[in-house]
C-alpha cells in the first residue's frame, strides 16, 4: 500500500482538477451559450447537442469523483475496492459516470442523425438502454481485457452510425472538418474512459490525453461562440 | 421550386408581420405567406404556442396578429439559428 497522498498524487490531483475544469466549464459555456437558440427555434437538433453538452459536464463531474476517491482511498482503480461500504458507492459513481458519457456520446451522434432517423424519439430510448447496459457491465466486472472490450464495441458502434452520418452531410467541406473534430472527441472520449476503468493500461500518457481532450472541447466551444456571436 | 423548411417558413410569416407595421389581419397574413390554409393554420397556431405572436382585438372588435418581443428577437436571431444548424449538420 502506497503512503496516503504521495507527490505524485498531489501533482496528480492539480492536474485532474484543472482538467475536469476545462472540460466541465467548455461543456456548460456550450450548453448555455445555445440556450437562447434553442429557446427561439425549438430546433429538435440544437435540443440533441446541448443535451450532449451537458451529458459531458455531469460526466466529467463524476470522473473527477471517481479521480479523488481514488486519490482519497489510495487505489488505483475502482474494482480493487475491497468489499466494503466504500465499493458500492464507488459502483455506484461508475455506473453514473458511464451512463452518462454513453448519453453524451449518443446525444451527439443523434444531433446529427435525427432527421435521417425521422424524427423517431423511441430510437432515443434504445440508446438510453445501451447505455444503461454499457454502465451495468463496466459496474459488475472487474476483468480489464472485458471493459476494453465494452468500450471498443462502443467505439465502434459510435463511429460506424457516425460514418453514415458524415456520407449525408450537406456542405462536405464544412462536413470533413466537423467528422474530423468530432471523431476525435470520440477517440480520446474512449481513451478517458480507459483512464479510469484500466489505468495501468495508458499509464503514462494520460498528459497527451488531457491536453489533446481540453483541445478538442476548446476547439468545438470556439465553434460554437462564433456562430451564436456570444 | 424548393420546398421551404419549418424554421424558413415561421421566418417568412414573422416578415410579414413585421413588413406590415407589426399589425397585420390573418387573412392578408396567409395570402401573403404563399401557404395553403391547412398549412397556415398549423403554422400559426405553432407561432401562438411558442409566443413567437399575439393576437390582438381593436375597438371595432377585429382581430390582428403582432409579434411578441420573443417573436422580433426571433427575426434578429433567424441567421445565427441557421448558421449554427448548418455549422454542425443539426
Amino acid at each position: 500500500m502506497r503512503p496516503f497522498l504521495e507527490p505524485f498524487f498531489i501533482t496528480g490531483l492539480g492536474t485532474e482538477i484543472l482538467y475536469s475544469f476545462i472540460i466541465i466549464a467548455c461543456s456548460l459555456l456550450v450548453y448555455f451559450s445555445t440556450k437562447e437558440l434553442y429557446e427561439l427555434s425549438s430546433y429538435k437538433g440544437i435540443k440533441y447537442f446541448r443535451l450532449s453538452f451537458l451529458f459531458f459536464a455531469i460526466a466529467y463531474f463524476f470522473r473527477s469523483f471517481i479521480k479523488f476517491v481514488l486519490v482519497f482511498f489510495n487505489v488505483r482503480a475502482i474494482h480493487e475496492f475491497s468489499p466494503n461500504i466504500f465499493m458500492p458507492m464507488g459502483s455506484l459513481t461508475l455506473v453514473l459516470f458511464m451512463y452518462f458519457s454513453s448519453m453524451a456520446l449518443f446525444y451527439l451522434l443523434y444531433s446529427v442523425m435525427w432527421k435521417k432517423w425521422n424524427g423517431n424519439s423511441k430510437k432515443i430510448y434504445l440508446l438510453h438502454a445501451i447505455a444503461i447496459v454499457i454502465s451495468l457491465l463496466t459496474a459488475i466486472s472487474g476483468e480489464p481485457s472485458f471493459l476494453l472490450l465494452i468500450n471498443l464495441f462502443f467505439f465502434v458502434l459510435v463511429s460506424f452510425i457516425f460514418y453514415i452520418a458524415h456520407k449525408n452531410f450537406k456542405d462536405k467541406k464544412k462536413g470533413n472538418t466537423l467528422y474530423a473534430i468530432y471523431m476525435l472527441l470520440f477517440v480520446f472520449w474512449m481513451l478517458n474512459l480507459i483512464d479510469i476503468l484500466v489505468p495501468s493500461f495508458l499509464q503514462g500518457f494520460q498528459l497527451f490525453i488531457y491536453l489533446a481532450s481540453s483541445g478538442i472541447f476548446l476547439a468545438i466551444l470556439y465553434k460554437v461562440l462564433k456562430k451564436t456571436g456570444n | 421550386m424548393v420546398k421551404r423548411g419549418k424554421l424558413e417558413i415561421m421566418r417568412d410569416i414573422l416578415g410579414i408581420i413585421q413588413e406590415n407595421k407589426n399589425l397585420i389581419k390573418s387573412t392578408p397574413l396567409m395570402r401573403k405567406s404563399n401557404l395553403s390554409s391547412a398549412r397556415f393554420k398549423e403554422y400559426y397556431n405553432l407561432l401562438l404556442e411558442r409566443d413567437l405572436v399575439k393576437e390582438i382585438t381593436d375597438k371595432n372588435n377585429d382581430k390582428h396578429i403582432i409579434l411578441t418581443e420573443k417573436g422580433f428577437r426571433f427575426l434578429e436571431k433567424y441567421s445565427s439559428i441557421v448558421d449554427f444548424i448548418d455549422e454542425f449538420e443539426l
